[in-house]
Order: C-alpha cells, then structure tokens, then sequence
C-alpha cells in the first residue's frame, strides 16, 4: 500500500514533463524490449539446441556442417553400461529421496501453516537453508561429516547408497516444505473445521480433506523434489562411492574426455524425460503458478 | 456454514487440551524433518570448519591440530587469491549480464496474457532442470575449434583461422549466464507479476516515457526482487563447478573446482579451508550488498 503511493507520486513528478510523442516511443520501447526478451530466451535455449542437433550428426567428430545425419547414436545407447547404470541409479537415488523427502516434508508443512508456535519462522528457515547452501559446500561438509560417522560409529557410510540418498533427501526437503506450505496457506481451514465438527477425527480430515486440496502442491513437490535430486552434480560427486556414478556425473566424466554425438544422444535422452515430467506435471498443476 | 459456525463454538472447553496437545503434535509433525536438515546439514558445517582448523602432513593425511595455517596459505599464496579474484570478477560479470538481459525477458513473462504464457515458462524451466553438464555439451559443440561459431565467422569471412573459444574466460563466462539467467527471470517475474499494470500506465498517461517510467517507477517497485535475483545469482556463479570444469578445461581454475581437487589429493583440512572461505565470502559479499542497497533506495 505504502509502495504504490510513493510510485504514484513518482507518476506524478514525470507528468511535469509531458512529451507529446510519448506514445510513438512507447511503441519502439514495446519492440526493444520483445526483441530483448526474444534474446534472452534464445540465449537460455542455445545449448539445448546445438547438443540436440549434434545427436544427430553422422560423423563422430562435432565439426560442422554436418556430413550427414543418423539416429545410430541412439540405438547405441542401451548398450552403454556406464550410461544405463547411472541412469538407474539417478532414477533410484531421486524416487526414494523424494518419497523421504514427500514424508518428513508434508507434515512439517502441515505443522508451520497450521500450528502456531515460538520460532516458527526460524524453522521454517532452517527447513529452506539446504536450498541456499551452495552444492560444493553441501558435498564437502556431508563428506566430513560422513568420515566422522565412520570413525566414531564404525558404520561404512561413506560412499554408500545410504548416505547418498541421504544427502539427497536434505535437496528435496525445502522443495517440499516450501511448495507444500505455500499450497496449504492457499487452502480454505474452514473446510477441515467442519469435517472435523462432522465427527471425522484428525487423520480422517487429513486424509479426505486437506490431502485432495494440496494434491497440486504435492505434485509440485515432487516434480521439482525428483528433478534436483536426478540433476544434482556438485554434492553427489563428494559423496558416490567407488563403482558408483549418477547419470550427471557420468556425462560429467565422460565430457571431461571428449564431445561427441554419443554424448549428445544420452543428453538428448535426459532433455526429453525431463520435459515430459514436466508436461506431466502441468496436467495437476500449471508450472507457471509454482515456480 | 451453520456447521463452520458449530465448529468454532463447541470446543471452547477444549482450548486447554488443545494448547499442549498442538505443541506434541507440532513436535511430531516437524521434528523428523528438522532433525534431518539439523543433522545433515549444521552439524556437517560445524565439523567441516573444524576440519578446516587441523593440519595436514602428505602420508599421514590429517593431524589433528588447532591453526589458521589452512586460512593463511590461502590467502598468502597469490596462486589461490587469484583463484579467488577471478571467480568473484566472473560471478560479477555474470551476475551484471544476468540481470541486464533477465529483466525484459522477465518483464514480458509478467505481462503477457496470452496462452503462449505457459509454455514460454516452460521453456526457460527446462534448460534449469536438465543440468549443468548438458548445457556445457551444447555450449562446446558450439564453440569447439570447428564448431558452429567458428565455422560460421570463418565463411562470412571475419576470420581466417579458427578462434580459440573453448578454455577460455569468456566461454566459461558465457556458460554460467546460461545456467544462472532462468534463475534470475523467474525471480524478476514473480515480482514484477505483483506491481500493479495501472501504476504503469499512469506514469505512461502523464507522460513518461518507457525509460523514464521504468527507472522512476518499475525498477523501485521492482527492487526486492532484483536484490533477491541478484544475490541468488551471485552465489550460484561463485560456485559454478560443472561450467568451469568442462568450458574452462584444466588450467582455468574456480572456486568450486579447487575445492574439489583438494578432496580429490586427500587435503582434507585444507579443501574444507576453501570451501568455509567460499561460503562465508559468498554470504558476506551478499548481505554486504545488500545492506547497502537498501540504505541507498530508502527514503
């Protein structure tokens, strides 16, 4: 409210010099800026072109022009074992770290909308922190902290599929929390107080009641949960084991080596999984509303 | 609505009950959550800074030990200061770009109306979802020695030889804009979604121009989100690992990387060093800026 009285005193102070020709400029101003703003699409979307367009070169070597095109690339992917098995771990690692994630995240959501108490806000931060905290200084310090484990417990959980997941788990928790509350706080409690004074206990209301209301911030959750924990590079990489690669890290490795269309296919392949989660998604919930 | 008014007149009697049974329920609903994040993420900090406090001797690995010796070299041996210097100067860099194209970019997203509005969303999420390792492929199939940008300058005529793009600054510059630009639209539009189109136009109709209007009545509307897009920005080029590994190849050296390299040598103590300097320049870089644009802007 405060805001849009000083913006309309600003309106005001420009009214002082109006200029006939104010319209004529807006109309360039309009162009200037759609072409600006095709410019920055295009600029986002230019690697995800080019590595489409070399999947499906001929030639082994990314020269262009191209000699040719070929969909061989592809038919040679299901015999790539370090592609396939990082996929199937990546799957692995991000379904079951969402579904964690999906368990510990729904009730607390549940908790910061629906019950108030002291320092609700600070752990309402703390559940969003691993969201700021940059992925190198995640991986680093789940890596000491999984050395210490060892040592004191004896427990082998460096470099186990326990402790990736784990780490994992805390990438898809303030997704959760944050997408869920927000879906929550949009929910009408009205509804829930009168199942409630029906005679349905707690459980029950939650179950026929807030649940069906949130399914879009669920679904929400999961997508962006699922698709940081598949893509998550810097914090897996202290924390795989020996033998044992996420999808990201082998098409890290694997570019560290060389270009080339095989690599080009496999991403190709990630591109498309990814869109059609996302298409998917939008079908529950419009993924212009949630990000 | 007769039952919504039941609702909230039966359980007065049960106020009492409901106090401690809401702080049991409250415990149980986000302590398994908290306990996670609290575990798996302050503890492992608290022990990586103190890692970072030990010594480290080739064959025995870590000593135990409490010194700034780690934080000293850092910062004594100009080899890793430039490693610092030239991260900020391309997280900086990036950041500036970022904004300068993100704004209009975000500005239509907020403002358009048509049902293209969706899809347009879409297409700048996906390239954020599908990673970092993918984009750099593309970006070095472009920028390979007789990649496309080569190839094409080559047979316009404006080189004769082949540029070396790929392992360079500006390739790795060009690659983190990419990653970083769909973070800072999204935040932009979501503010930029919340100022009122009438504000605009009432500027438009006492005569501004679309300059004098964006700097006298968007951009200050607009300020909490370029703060927030800015700073989310920053912190994501400061610590760019995948970019700069594969577009700045070996001898161009990052943050990110370093800290890497040292775990990959087994120099625990000093890898946790970088990687606490790291994190806690990114945050006093950051609340710094912030402190201080917000002095600036109030009135």
């Amino acid at each position: 409210m405060v805001q849009s009285t000083s913006s309309a005193d600003a309106a005001g102070h420009l009214g002082e010099r109006a200029k006939s020709s104010g319209f004529n400029s807006r109309r360039i101003g309009r162009y200037a800026l759609n072409g600006m703003a095709g410019l920055a699409l295009a600029y986002i979307l230019t690697p995800l072109f080019f590595v489409t367009w070399l999947a499906f070169f001929r030639q082994e070597i990314p020269s262009f022009p191209p000699e040719g095109y070929s969909l061989k690339w592809f038919a040679a992917i299901p015999g790539n074992d370090r592609f396939i098995n990082g996929f199937l771990l990546s799957m692995q690692v991000a379904v079951t770290a969402t579904l964690i994630g999906l368990a510990v995240g729904v009730p607390a959501a549940l908790c910061l909308t629906r019950i108030r108490f002291k320092g609700r806000e600070w752990l309402n931060s703390l559940l969003l922190l691993p969201l700021v905290v940059p992925g190198v200084v995640l991986g680093t310090a789940l890596y000491v902290f999984h050395v210490e484990t060892e040592i004191h417990t004896s427990i082998p959980i460096l470099g186990s599929l326990g402790g990736l997941i784990a780490g994992h788990v805390l990438v898809v928790i303030p997704w959760c929390v944050r997408l869920i509350t927000a879906s929550l706080a949009g929910s009408d409690r009205t509804i829930e107080e009168a199942a409630q004074s029906l005679g349905a206990d707690r459980w029950t209301t939650f179950r026929r009641v807030t649940l069906p209301s949130i399914l879009p911030g669920i679904v929400a959750a999961s997508l962006f949960g699922f698709v940081s924990s598949f893509g998550n590079l810097e914090m897996s990489l202290f924390l795989v084991g020996p033998g044992r690669t996420t999808l990201p890290i082998a098409i890290l490795q694997y570019l560290e080596w060389k270009i080339d269309p095989t690599i080009a296919a496999v991403s190709v392949l990630q591109i498309l999984l990814i869109a059609a989660a996302m298409l998917i998604t939008d079908r529950f919930v419009k993924i212009s509303r949630v990000v | 609505m007769a039952q919504t008014v039941t609702a909230t007149a039966t359980p007065p009697a049960r106020v009492e009950d409901e106090r401690g049974g809401s702080l049991l329920s409250a415990g149980v609903l986000i302590g398994p959550a908290t306990v996670i994040v609290a575990m798996g993420l302050l503890l492992p900090i608290c022990i990586l800074f103190r890692y970072s406090l030990n010594q480290f001797k080739p064959r025995v690995m870590m000593v135990e030990a409490f010194t700034l010796e780690n934080y000293v070299k850092f910062f004594t041996d100009p080899y890793y200061t430039n490693i610092f210097f030239t991260t900020l100067k391309v997280a900086l860099i990036c950041t500036a770009i970022c904004l300068v194209l993100g704004f209009p970019l975000a500005y239509v997203l907020a403002r358009t109306q048509t049902r293209f509005k969706n899809i347009l969303i879409m297409l700048v999420v996906l390239p954020l979802f599908v990673g970092n390792a993918v984009r750099a492929a593309g970006w070095m199939t472009l920028f390979g020695s007789k990649g496309f940008l080569n190839v094409t300058l080559m047979d316009i005529g404006i080189i004769s030889e082949p540029m070396q793009i790929m392992f360079t600054e500006g390739a790795v510059i060009a690659g983190i804009i990419a990653v970083n630009l769909p973070y800072m639209v999204l935040t932009l539009q979501s503010v930029i979604e919340g100022i009122e189109r009438n504000i605009e136009e009432a500027a438009f109709s006492l005569g501004a121009g679309p300059f004098a209007m964006f700097r006298r009545v968007l951009w200050p509307m607009a300020l909490p989100g370029i703060i927030a897009g800015t700073i989310l920005t920053f912190i994501l080029g400061m610590n760019a690992y995948a970019t700069p590994v594969l577009l700045g190849g070996p001898k161009f050296k990052m943050m990110g990387p370093l800290v890497f390299g040292q775990f990959q040598l087994n120099n625990w103590p000093f890898g946790a060093a970088v990687s606490f300097i790291l994190m806690s320049a990114t945050l006093v870089l950051t609340a710094t800026a912030n402190i201080l644009i917000q002095r600036r802007y109030r009135r």
